[in-house]
């Protein structure tokens, strides 16, 4: 027990030949994270390829599981073949499918409206599950003109608005979104996730949807309801395909706050791996209150190791 | 709405080391409880996220109700100086709203020192000092006090190296300010026009020396700047991050709202998870410039503003009496609402009530 009285989780262990024999036979399906796992920006990294193989080769199932909701999961799977990784769409759970699931399940009404903050994959997955979506990239053209003679219009049947992270992002669509929220009765808000940076490059970190979650939340003062990690909302229908137990998944992630969480919340192991976001003296500073089970510096140790 | 912590966040400030910075009215985002599994909160452990609660009338003593403004002499006699709000008290957009002139004129007559404080960063001092003759008042640069101003004088009053520079997500009203306070900026709305690709082997470099970044209302933001700001307050050691206010919405038109300063802070706030330090209102950092400027007590001060969780709870956060205006965003039901906490002192239409509201005559 701690001072808190609450039984102290144990300190994450490295992964090794031992720990990792034991993982890999209690496991049956390994769902990925892909920013700072599987790629950084449009750059596999290193070995992974080579990994999904053996795991695979070893009769593990492969999913992956994204909040980046710039693409849908048919574009995710072009990215992952055009990388030489043979992945296909329904082994992808991606936050812009996701956002268009909430709505389908929750019965969002045809003939009302979604705003889109955010990439194309998001107009795509609403569009797949029958949804009219307005906004997206093209309103990262537009432009505004504050005159008093100039009157700000928006769509009154807009009854959703969903945010994303967007690199078109401008005063036009904050605006947009900020009056759907704000004056269309009962109007939904929606965020893919909170990410607040990510590897959309190689090179560096990029603001994430947190970014643009944060400025609608600030505008029209209201939380968003978010269905990316760590919301396990997406682990529902991962389950209708997968009719595996949770106890017997393992979530490796970058990131402790959303793919650890998410894995934790849903009941799986979890791997952290260095090779994104997250370093080792983030892991270990005592301000850290989330403890994987395992972690390690990156994906290919498994071949290494094993 | 914003609450106020009382503590002294920097031992670095001089003269205004009970400057109050705002907390966060970032929040706790709830997750989604599919059918298989419970709503489980979301934990950041290392963002401080508290949702401001509404005040309980059994945790808290309650403050009397705001009373309708009937001796308008009383008020006046019992303070010294009037401080304004702009939108939506002195104007709405480019309009002037009815009896202003008059109501002014009537108070300095009276001997009354009148200051006009807004969170509006767009324009300077000056600016505005321009903008007051074009709708025929005479009001001087001394007596305007905008967020633009704040923002400059907060980095002069902690003595703000000037070998250090300031990048700007905003609008030319801080750029001129910083300009006039002798500091060196980057950024402002020449950035608006900035593109990024993002693509392999692209890194976007940002100048190391930047020690503070100052967002404010910005018509011209785009991720260029949110990049650029995000990456000096993440690995500058020691760089600021400055809010100049963080209004929701404000009228920048007369005929609607607009996303406000508020937003542009949220995304940097979103992007860098730190809270900024900020200098416009309900922070009192402007109060405490100008009661010390002028030399006058903050009891000796009327506080006038349309907006409850701005002005209202500026001049309260100060200690001045406090009167609100309902020709702005605020309306008699939005007052009197259960869900609203802040009671301004008293409550009128418009200023000009000033000139109607006279002790009855015996």
């Amino acid at each position: 027990m701690n001072a808190n009285g609450e039984a102290a989780k144990a300190a994450p262990e490295l992964l090794s030949p031992q720990n990792a024999r034991l993982l890999l036979d209690s496991t049956e399906a390994f769902l990925f994270d892909c920013d700072g796992v599987i790629w950084k920006g449009d750059k596999l990294i290193d070995g992974v390829s080579e990994t999904l193989d053996l795991l695979r080769s070893k009769g593990k199932k492969l999913v992956f599981v994204t909040n980046n909701s710039s693409k849908s999961r048919r574009q995710y799977a072009e990215k992952f073949n055009s990388l030489g990784i043979a992945v296909s769409e329904d082994e992808i759970f991606s936050s812009s499918f996701a956002a268009a699931m909430f709505l389908k399940v929750n019965d969002f009404p045809q003939e009302k409206k979604v705003y889109v903050i955010g990439g194309e994959g998001i107009l795509e997955e609403l569009q797949l599950a029958g949804f009219t979506g307005l906004g997206g990239p093209e309103d990262g053209k537009k432009t505004v003109e504050l005159k008093s003679n100039c009157f700000f219009e928006h769509d009154k049947s807009v009854g959703a608005v969903v945010v994303g992270i967007d690199p078109y992002i401008n005063y036009y669509k904050l605006q947009y979104g900020t009056l759907c929220i704000r004056e269309n009765p009962g109007c939904l808000f929606i965020a893919t996730n909170l990410d607040a940076v990510g590897h959309m490059t190689d090179l560096q970190e990029w603001p994430g949807a947190g970014c643009m979650v944060g400025a609608i939340s600030s505008s029209t003062e209201k939380k968003p309801m978010v269905v990316g990690k760590p919301s396990t909302f997406m682990m529902d229908f991962l389950l209708q395909k997968y009719h595996i137990n949770t106890s017997k998944m393992c979530m490796v992630g970058d990131r402790l706050d959303t793919d650890i969480l998410f894995g934790q919340n849903a009941g799986c192991k979890t791997l952290l791996v260095l090779s994104g976001v997250t370093t080792q003296a983030i892991l270990q500073d005592p301000s850290n209150k989330i403890q994987p089970d395992y972690y390690t510096s990156k994906l290919s140790d498994f071949l290494r190791i094993l | 709405m914003l609450s106020c912590s009382s503590h002294s966040s920097r031992a670095t400030l001089s003269a205004f080391s009970h400057f109050l910075p705002t907390t966060s009215p970032y929040f706790n985002f709830s997750s989604l409880s599919p059918k298989t599994f419970s709503p489980t909160p979301l934990n950041f452990g290392w963002r401080a996220a508290t949702a401001p609660k509404p005040r309980m009338a059994s945790t808290f003593p309650a403050r009397a109700s705001a009373q309708p403004l009937q001796n308008a002499d009383e008020l006046i006699d019992s303070v010294e100086t009037f401080i304004f709000d702009c939108d939506g008290v002195i104007w709405k957009g480019d309009s002037l709203i009815d009896g202003v002139p008059e109501t002014l004129d009537m108070l300095r007559s009276r001997g009354k020192r009148l200051v006009f404080v807004t969170n509006n960063s767009t324009k300077s001092r000056k600016q505005y000092g321009k903008k007051f003759e074009t709708l025929g008042l005479s009001v001087s640069e001394e007596e305007i006090f905008a967020s633009s101003f704040a923002a400059a004088a907060y980095l002069k009053s902690i003595n703000f190296p000037k070998d250090k520079k300031v990048y700007v997500i905003g609008e030319d009203g801080i750029l001129k300010e910083l300009e006039l306070a002798g500091f060196e900026y980057l950024g402002g709305p020449e950035d608006g026009g900035k593109k990024i690709e993002l693509k392999p082997g692209f890194l976007m470099e940002h100048d190391e020396n930047v020690g503070a970044v100052v967002v404010g209302f910005d018509r011209y933001f785009n991720y260029y700047k949110i990049q650029y700001g995000t990456l000096c307050i993440r690995e500058n050691p020691g760089c600021l991050f400055i809010a100049t206010n963080r209004d929701a919405v404000t009228h920048l038109t007369d005929a609607q709202e607009w996303a406000g300063g508020g937003s542009m802070v949220g995304a940097l706030a979103g992007s860098t998870q730190r809270e900024p330090l900020v200098v416009g209102k309900p922070s009192t950092f402007m109060m405490d410039y100008l009661a010390n400027k002028f030399g006058i007590l903050k009891s000796q001060i009327c506080m006038v503003g349309d907006r409850l969780d701005t002005d209202i709870l500026f001049g309260q956060n100060g200690g001045c009496k406090t009167l609100l205006v309902l020709s702005g965003v605020t309306s008699l039901s939005m007052l009197q609402s259960p869900n609203n906490s802040i009671q301004p002192d008293f409550y009128t239409s418009k200023i000009s009530d000033f000139l109607s509201l006279k002790a009855a005559t015996v």
